[in-house]
């Protein structure tokens, strides 16, 4: 009989060949999701913005995080605070070394900005699982109800990545050629041109149209396959970029109406390509309400005052 | 023709809607389907919720007219009971989704309303509502099933109450709704606590309503045969007791707030009105606040039908399936008097139901389920609005 013993280093061989994870791999897999289920380093967090969608089903084992309370700071116009990011990251029960996979409804868009805030907060292995919600159900993965539970850790933010995250006052500093680099407007070509301020059904938060001077148009979903929402290999993401001129030689600040579509559009640049980039949160809902910054406005469209 | 064979022609008649309803689902089953998740499983708790609504006559109005007018308590039992199974419910999904209930959550999509004088006064004006058009929104809607002549009045009353409802709202929000509370029990009491308070008072419920008039058990219907006593006839003739109904109605309740959203009748209504307001450009460009509150009387969907709307329909269907079995569906002539009663009840209740965001079920029975104090503040006020409105119906509806 050949000794128990001698089957340990072969086991653990293939207990680390399914959960081993490159370092550079920004995204993950559904499938590969459903194979660590039970692994300890990983964290899956479902990030979504429809109440409700987390308690009626989510990836066994995922966490809540709710993007209205848990990532924005509820009272001033801002992202969650470092000491509110402690105490959340703590409840998830993470430490710095933890795996966080982050996914959510709305093709990842929540999940991308709280990957963006996880990174400005040091946390660097953060993921997104590639397609989101909508491709775990579309393939018919297992959802459960089960609370999440975890012992909660004392998670201690120890560098604050500010340089991912651009103010007002560089944006206006590049749009006015005073400061090196590029912009990316990833909403619509319509609000991009001025022919609108919002997507229908969005409220016009705005009271000028147009985009920030020197931007280049490139919606965020022409990032991702729109079958699966997954997104494109890395070489097309950066064929997709350079065609515009965005091809990392420069800093770049990708912005939208909120943050949130430019969270996606950052992930991609940062995360999968590599880019020096930094998401402007305040986005046109600051930008467009903002007295004496210039703008651009292709489609003509003026302030009538009514 | 005796009615023995007027009511076995409709029995056939029955096949009708029962094909209405599965065209329905083949539909939504379909490329052509609208995009409302779990739609089939909304359509067919809605015809079960007709069929267990026309069966145990669940009708908050005449549960509380037997109880004030006749002493007979029997029809409030149902009320509780539908409480007291909605309530575990709801703690068991409570418990799952939101295992600490003292934290800055309130558990996802639960009928939590804000408390406040609007609150008691919606009520007020739907328990008004109720006795003049002798129903509430949910029962009139089981009765289009059975033919009732009254009820599409009452409904078409209720849409321009709603409307009226959106007319006033930004007023009310600033005067009262913008700081109101919204009280959710298990924040202050935990769940053990909040369940053991809500037994304590339906218990003392109980004891109130128990006292009725001794008189035999509900029998046999009109026009059917009283020595029926197969399956069929327990089922599909005899009326049910009220407490089975409430038991039905507040699993149905649990089922639908885990899968979909909580129960409720007006939502689609709701967003109906809101959209002919719109179009008649009546709608103040904003209605403060209001889609921000949870409740079945906000935000219009995107799409003109949703899934309150499967609900509804799928609840006249199992009405009028039920209805038509059991030979009950019977229009009967009214004075017209009564049409313009109806009316003007149907407004109150879409009025009450817009300012308290939601009804005898959504904010009522959805509410209580979710520990919500908004809905015992209902309840209170809408059983003195019925009892008031029944005296001045004593009084007026000479034509009764």
């Amino acid at each position: 009989m050949i000794p128990m013993k001698s089957f340990l280093p072969l086991a653990a061989c293939a207990l680390l060949a399914s959960r081993a994870l490159a370092a550079e791999d920004a995204l993950v897999t559904t499938a590969w999701t459903e194979e660590n289920l039970n692994n300890d380093d990983v964290r899956v967090v479902e990030v979504s913005v429809e109440p409700g969608v987390y308690e009626r089903g989510h990836i066994p084992g995922a966490a809540h995080v709710r993007w209205h309370t848990d990532l924005v700071d509820t009272v001033r116009r801002d992202i969650v605070s470092r000491e509110e990011f402690e105490a959340l990251a703590s409840r998830l029960g993470i430490t710095p070394e933890t795996t966080v996979l982050l996914y959510g409804d709305k093709n990842n868009w929540f999940a991308a900005w709280a990957a963006w805030v996880f990174t400005l907060y040091g946390h660097d292995d953060v993921r997104l699982i590639d397609g989101g919600r909508g491709k775990w159900e579309a393939e018919g993965r297992p959802l459960s109800q089960r609370p999440f539970r975890a012992r909660p850790t004392e998670y201690e933010v120890t560098e604050v990545r500010e340089e991912l995250r651009a103010a007002l006052p560089e944006v206006v500093a590049v749009a006015e050629g005073d400061r090196e680099g590029q912009l990316v407007d990833i909403r619509s070509s319509d609000e991009y041109s001025g022919r609108i301020i919002a997507p229908a059904g969005v409220a016009e938060l705005a009271v000028r149209a147009g985009h920030v001077p020197g931007a280049v148009n490139v919606p965020w979903g022409r990032a991702v396959d729109p079958e699966t929402g997954t997104f494109l290999p890395e070489e097309e993401l950066r064929a997709l970029y350079a065609a515009e001129g965005i091809d990392g030689s420069e800093p770049v600040i990708t912005y939208c109406r909120i943050g949130e579509r430019s969270s996606h559009t950052w992930f991609a640049l940062h995360h999968l390509l590599g880019y020096d980039v930094a998401n402007y949160d305040g986005s046109w809902t600051e930008y467009g309400n903002s007295v004496g910054v210039p703008i651009e406005n292709p489609s003509g469209s003026v302030w009538t005052g009514q | 023709m005796t009615p023995r064979s007027s009511s076995s022609r409709q029995r056939w008649a029955a096949l009708l809607p029962v094909a209405a309803l599965a065209a329905g689902a083949l539909w939504l089953s379909g490329p052509s389907a609208p995009a409302i998740p779990d739609a089939l499983f909304v359509l067919a708790m809605g015809t079960a919720l007709g069929v267990v609504l026309q069966r145990s006559r669940f009708c908050f109005f005449c549960m509380l007219r037997d109880y004030f007018e006749e002493r007979d308590g029997r029809g409030l039992l149902g009320i509780l009971a539908a409480l007291a199974v909605g309530s575990l419910g709801y703690l068991v999904i409570f418990g799952a989704w939101l295992p600490d209930p003292s934290g800055r959550y309130l558990p996802a999509g639960a009928h939590i309303g804000p408390v406040s004088w609007v609150l008691a006064a919606g009520g007020l004006l739907f328990g008004w509502g109720m006795a003049l058009s002798g129903s509430c929104i949910s029962a009139h809607l089981y009765r289009l099933g059975e033919g009732s002549v009254l009820a599409p009045v009452a409904l078409l009353g209720t849409v321009a109450g709603f409307g009226l409802g959106f007319l006033l709202w930004n007023r009310l929000y600033l005067l009262a709704l913008h700081d109101a509370p919204t009280v959710w029990l298990p924040d202050h009491l935990g769940y053990g606590g909040s369940l053991g308070l809500q037994f304590l008072v339906l218990a003392g419920l109980f004891f109130l309503v128990r006292r009725r008039r001794p008189g035999p058990e509900a029998t046999v219907e009109p026009g059917t045969s009283p020595a029926g006593d197969s399956l069929f006839h327990r089922v599909f003739l005899r009326r049910w007791s009220a407490w089975v109904g409430g038991i039905a109605v507040g699993w149905l309740g649990t089922m639908l707030y885990l899968r979909v959203e909580p129960l409720g009748v007006t939502a689609q209504v709701g967003s109906l009105a809101r959209r002919a307001t719109d179009a008649a450009g009546l709608l103040p460009e904003r209605l403060n606040g209001l889609d921000g509150f949870p409740g079945c009387a906000t935000a219009v969907g995107e799409s003109l039908l949703r899934a309150n709307g499967l609900l509804v329909v799928g609840l006249v269907g199992g009405a009028f399936v039920a209805s038509l079995l059991a030979g009950q569906f019977q229009p009967e002539r009214k004075h017209p008097l009564a049409f313009a009663a109806a009316l003007l009840g149907g407004v109150l209740l879409g009025l009450g139901a817009m300012l308290s965001l939601g009804c005898t079920v959504g904010t009522l029975l959805s509410g209580i389920s979710a520990f919500a104090l908004s809905g015992w503040i209902f309840a209170a006020s809408m059983t003195l609005g019925v009892a008031t409105g029944l005296a001045l119906r004593r009084r007026l509806f000479f034509w009764d």
